[in-house]
């Protein structure tokens, strides 16, 4: 029963909020599948009966040819364009394709008919990886561990429902116009996919129509990989032979169903029901009860060789008995073994490669190795016939399974070497530490790893055996408890902490010693927070407990004090503790404190978190502990950024914290300290949105408040650049006018930044930082193609009063006062602004400049600047105001 | 000679090479931490036998730098002393001793330390700078 509901769990565990999300995508994949599997047989079919079966490797090579090329050219273009474009775009032609198809069919063209078949496996290509896609991007990463599953089994439904459905109508109506139902299926997936684009948090424009890693290589790259890396040789070589060997028993396959079945109707009938229901039948029965078992008692090597075995022993069945029972037997079983035990062992195969040669050559092999071998596959049948048949209109097909037979036994050989290889590459990265099992795609590891694992673990360096028993700790049914033994007793504080942390994971209760140990003295801190935990885990009475966690607290050695604040986010009676040591004087107290404290993201919690992000050596992990308070605390976060009275350092530390919320009141609360009197505040504020904007591209920016601001620092910008004309000519090297004139021109630099960050909120990030870049490069063509691009781009309104401050500066005179009324400056005047300006820095550079200038009808004001300011500035202001009497 | 304002001092610190890129009001942060210090003739500012952790500005009067006894250069106004101490605690190679009365503007490394990790702005800057003198070590 238990085996029944973790099953059924595995397979069905949606969350309350995904049920619609849930519940379209699998219809859409449903619909999806349905009518490519009407598609499927009937183009086949049609083929089979108006042609001769020499004609077919013609097709394969075709298929192979120009249908590759048309979907390399494909994910080119639909990786510039929005994933809801490209469905959209996708969804229209389809339906117009299969309308135009389906009307031209009907005029009985030889032509038609290949260029029907290339379309279909460009519909496969298309429509079905873009399903996947669209998931991909319809639910997050834990989502999809969980209802990946469910997703696939509406798809293998779908294929059935779709091969069962073709099959019943095939045989009462002509196949071609089974293709009408198809657009219905089509228009059908795309309602569905609408209600998905419709929900909350599900944005298909912000993500990209084809995976960018799909485009993402180029054939030198993938030629040297190969050249260099002997592992890489060998997964090429198995893929192309096992395309090879897929296109001839699918050859052989189509050539006794052609000859059996004489009626297109019956053919259309029998290929739907072969491919929809019985194919995808044993490839679900396969993947799902067998997969796992023969990957995890047989390794790589051995569900490699699966396939090839169970090739050669059917088609060595069908050189006996040369019937269709013979060779759809073989079909399926080199099918359904390829679609499941074959592509779980490919994915094994990839995984020592290093992550990024993995993703280019699987991007490579994606697109061009199985259309390559399918192609490759199709040349030999070519071949074959025309040297080898001497009526190539009836192939002995009991010579084909000879030659599947042979091939079949160099694949299994073949497999051999695989196996070795593989091992030899496992062995390499092992050595290097540089093997990710958690990056890999499936959750079953094979024997030989195993054992490998099991090898480095007890003879390893202390840093190996610690990485291979946590890598044995990810595979799945393996018993860890025996090597977190071993391991947590060798001498090396790497060690066990591995030991300690997977004994943890499994409530194993045999290092309670080791743990207690390493709480005894100092030593490793993160040793000693895994032993807490540990201990904590398999023993919850004793020994932490709250008389343990008061008087660690206590301790004068700050590494208990330390581990007492630890402890206090773990234990129920930590709370008083833990309150006070996040007053603690030691900075790594103090943080420890910080992280147990958003550990627990308790309230009371909060003030005293708000308050350490103004300590430079604590405020990390504040801002820390302050986020995984979560969104909830959006408002309160508010409140301390807008409040003038608090300190400027905790305040500037705010817009992190909400910068790591993606949530739409995170966006609402930094918004609010857009206002802030205060630049640090307000610069920090639209740095934290620029993050979100890109972190968070759903969340909806206030944009009558970005304009408002813009406005402002555009005002601001026409204003510094009017002040720094004025004085420009004054400065003199080395003196305070120099430094005045320097800095205003990096202010009027920070401003324009502003500027374009605030742009960054409303138009497209990337492309805004480009022009911010090409502006500030001063080259005169890409800085006008940056003016050109946001010219077209802005809104009228933005336009109007950006624009003109990136003109010459030369015309930002007339630009300010024409906008904003900003007149030019005598150097007294701006002089005297800079003084009222409230800007420490600045009002220190002006009561210099004024003294140099001997401007003495500015004494009143620099006596005015000078009062209640800091000890610098006073300083500066009685030299001044000396120099000048 | 009246003592050093907080701008005699930026206009002082914009000489140092180390601090070549930062802006005038990131200077003046650096200013803020910066003492000045005024030494008789015959004081020894650098000790080859012992670490050095602070940086100096000459201001003005004059440093002689000798390595066993043989004078190598004289710093004087704007020159500066020890520009890597603040990231090297390793001694310098040779002794500097004031020629004459001198004065002198010197920025502790914990001092810098600190304001590091207050002005992470300062911190891109200086490493900025450091990156290019290598590059340019690199491709003499």
């Amino acid at each position: 029963m238990r085996r029944i509901r973790v099953f059924w769990r595995s397979v069905y565990d949606v969350r309350p909020g995904e049920g619609v999300r849930t519940l379209c995508m699998a219809l859409h994949m449903t619909c999806i599948l349905f009518a490519y599997y009407i598609l499927k047989p009937v183009s086949r079919a049609l083929f089979l009966n108006k042609f001769d079966i020499d004609q077919l490797p013609y097709l394969y090579v075709l298929i192979a040819g120009v249908g590759g090329v048309l979907a390399y050219a494909y994910t080119k273009v639909a990786v510039r364009s929005s994933l809801a474009v490209a469905v959209n775009w996708a969804t229209g032609v389809s339906l117009g394709c299969l309308i135009a198809i389906w009307w031209l069919l009907r005029f009985n063209l030889d032509w038609m008919l290949y260029v029907f078949n290339i379309w279909v496996s460009l519909f496969s290509i298309v429509m079905v990886s873009q399903a996947w896609l669209v998931a991909a991007n319809v639910f997050n990463s834990r989502e999809a561990k969980r209802l990946y599953g469910l997703l696939g089994l509406s798809a293998v439904a779908g294929a059935a429902f779709g091969g069962e459905f073709t099959a019943r109508l095939a045989r009462v109506m002509e196949p071609h116009n089974l293709l009408l139902a198809t657009a219905g299926m089509v228009l059908l997936a795309d309602v569905f996919l609408r209600i998905v684009a419709a929900q909350k948090n599900v944005n298909l424009k912000a993500a990209k129509g084809a995976g960018s890693k799909d485009a993402e290589f180029s054939f030198a790259d993938i030629v040297q990989g190969i050249r260099k890396h002997r592992h890489l040789q060998v997964i090429i070589a198995i893929i192309t032979i096992t395309f090879v060997v897929d296109v001839m028993v699918e050859f052989q396959f189509n050539a006794m169903a052609k000859a059996v079945y004489s009626n297109k109707k019956e053919l259309t009938a029998f290929l739907g029901s072969f491919y929809g229901l019985y194919l995808n039948l044993a490839t679900f029965v396969v993947q799902f009860f067998l997969t796992a078992l023969i990957v995890r008692y047989t390794g790589v090597g051995g569900t490699l060789r699966v396939l090839p075995v169970a090739v050669a022993i059917a088609s060595g069945i069908t050189i006996f008995i040369p019937r269709l029972g013979a060779a759809a037997a073989l079909r399926l079983s080199e099918a359904a073994a390829r679609y499941s035990l074959n592509r779980t062992g490919m994915e094994l195969l990839y995984l020592p490669l290093p992550a990024e040669l993995k993703n280019r050559t699987k991007a490579f092999v994606d697109i061009f190795m199985d259309r390559f071998g399918r192609g490759v596959g199709g040349m030999l049948l070519v071949g074959y016939i025309a040297w080898f048949e001497k009526d190539p209109k009836h192939p002995n097909l009991t010579r084909v399974s000879m030659l599947i037979l042979g091939i079949a036994i160099c694949w299994i050989l073949l497999t051999s070497l695989v196996s070795r290889e593989y091992l030899a590459t496992i062995r390499r990265r092992l050595a290097s530490r540089r093997l990710d099992l958690a990056d890999a795609r499936i959750s079953v590891t094979g024997a030989e790893t195993i054992a490998m694992l099991e090898k480095t673990a007890a003879e390893g360096t202390p840093r190996q055996a610690a990485y291979a028993v946590g890598l044995l700790a990810e595979a799945a049914g393996y018993h860890i408890e025996r090597q977190a033994d071993a391991l947590g007793r060798r001498d090396s504080a790497e060690c066990r902490t591995m030991a300690l942390r997977v004994s943890t994971a499994v409530r194993y209760d045999g290092l309670i010693d080791v743990a207690r140990r390493a709480l005894e003295g100092e030593g490793d801190s993160v040793e000693q927070q895994c032993a807490i935990d540990y201990l904590m885990a398999v023993s919850p009475e004793k020994p932490i407990d709250a008389a343990w966690i008061r008087a660690a607290a206590a301790d004068a050695a700050t590494w208990r004090r330390a581990l007492a604040a630890y402890a206090c986010g773990r234990h129920s009676s930590g709370g008083p503790v833990l309150r006070e040591l996040l007053h603690d004087r030691d900075a790594s107290v103090a943080s420890a404190a910080c992280h147990s404290a958003g550990h627990l993201a308790d309230r009371v919690y909060f003030g005293q978190l708000v308050a350490r992000l103004g300590d430079r050596a604590v405020r990390g992990a504040a801002v820390e502990a302050l986020a995984r308070y979560g969104a909830r605390m959006c408002g309160s976060l508010s409140d301390v950024l807008t409040d003038p009275k608090a300190p400027a350092a905790v305040r500037r530390q705010i817009p992190r914290v909400l910068r790591l919320l993606r949530d739409p009141k995170s966006v609402q609360a930094l918004a609010a300290g857009l206002d802030s009197a205060d630049p640090g505040v307000r610069a920090a504020v639209v740095k934290a949105m620029n993050r979100l904007r890109v972190s968070a591209p759903e969340l909806e920016m206030p944009a009558e408040a970005i304009q408002l601001r813009l406005r402002y620092e555009v005002a601001h910008s026409f204003r510094v650049h009017a002040q720094l004309s004025a004085l420009r000519d004054t400065a003199r090297p080395r003196s305070a006018g120099a430094l005045l004139v320097r800095t205003l021109e990096d202010r009027f630099h920070e401003s324009l930044e502003q500027v374009f960050r605030l742009l960054g909120l409303s138009y497209p990030p990337d492309e805004i930082y480009n022009c911010w870049l090409a502006h500030c490069s001063g080259v005169a063509e890409r800085v006008t193609a940056a003016h050109d691009y946001l010219d077209s781009k802005l809104s009228r309104e933005t336009k109007h009063i950006v624009m003109p401050l990136l003109d010459t500066p030369s015309r930002l005179f007339s630009h300010g006062r024409d906008l904003f009324g900003i007149d030019t400056k005598t150097a007294e005047a701006a002089l005297r602004e800079l003084l009222a300006s409230g800007d420490m820095w600045l009002t220190t550079l002006a009561i210099g400049t004024a003294a140099e200038l001997k401007l003495s009808s500015l004494t009143a004001d620099i006596v005015k600047a000078g009062e209640g300011a800091g000890s610098d500035v006073v300083q500066v202001a009685r030299a001044a105001a000396a120099s000048l009497s | 000679m009246a003592e050093l304002n907080l701008i005699d001092k930026v206009i002082a610190l914009e000489g140092v090479d180390l601090l070549k890129g930062l802006k005038p009001d990131q200077l003046a942060y650096v200013a803020a931490i910066a003492t000045e210090l005024r030494h008789p003739a015959g004081h020894v500012v650098l000790d080859p036998s012992s670490s050095l952790d602070a940086l100096f500005v000459v201001l003005d009067g004059s440093v002689a730098l000798t390595r066993d006894g043989v004078e190598l250069h004289t710093a004087t106004e704007n020159d500066v002393l020890g520009a890597w101490a603040l990231f090297d605690p390793s001694p310098m190679p040779v002794t500097g001793t004031t020629s004459e009365p001198t004065r002198l503007l010197r920025i502790g490394r914990d001092d810098f330390y600190e304001l590091l990790s207050d002005h992470v702005e300062i911190t891109t800057s200086v490493f900025g700078t450091l990156v290019k003198r290598f590059r340019k070590l690199v491709e003499e």
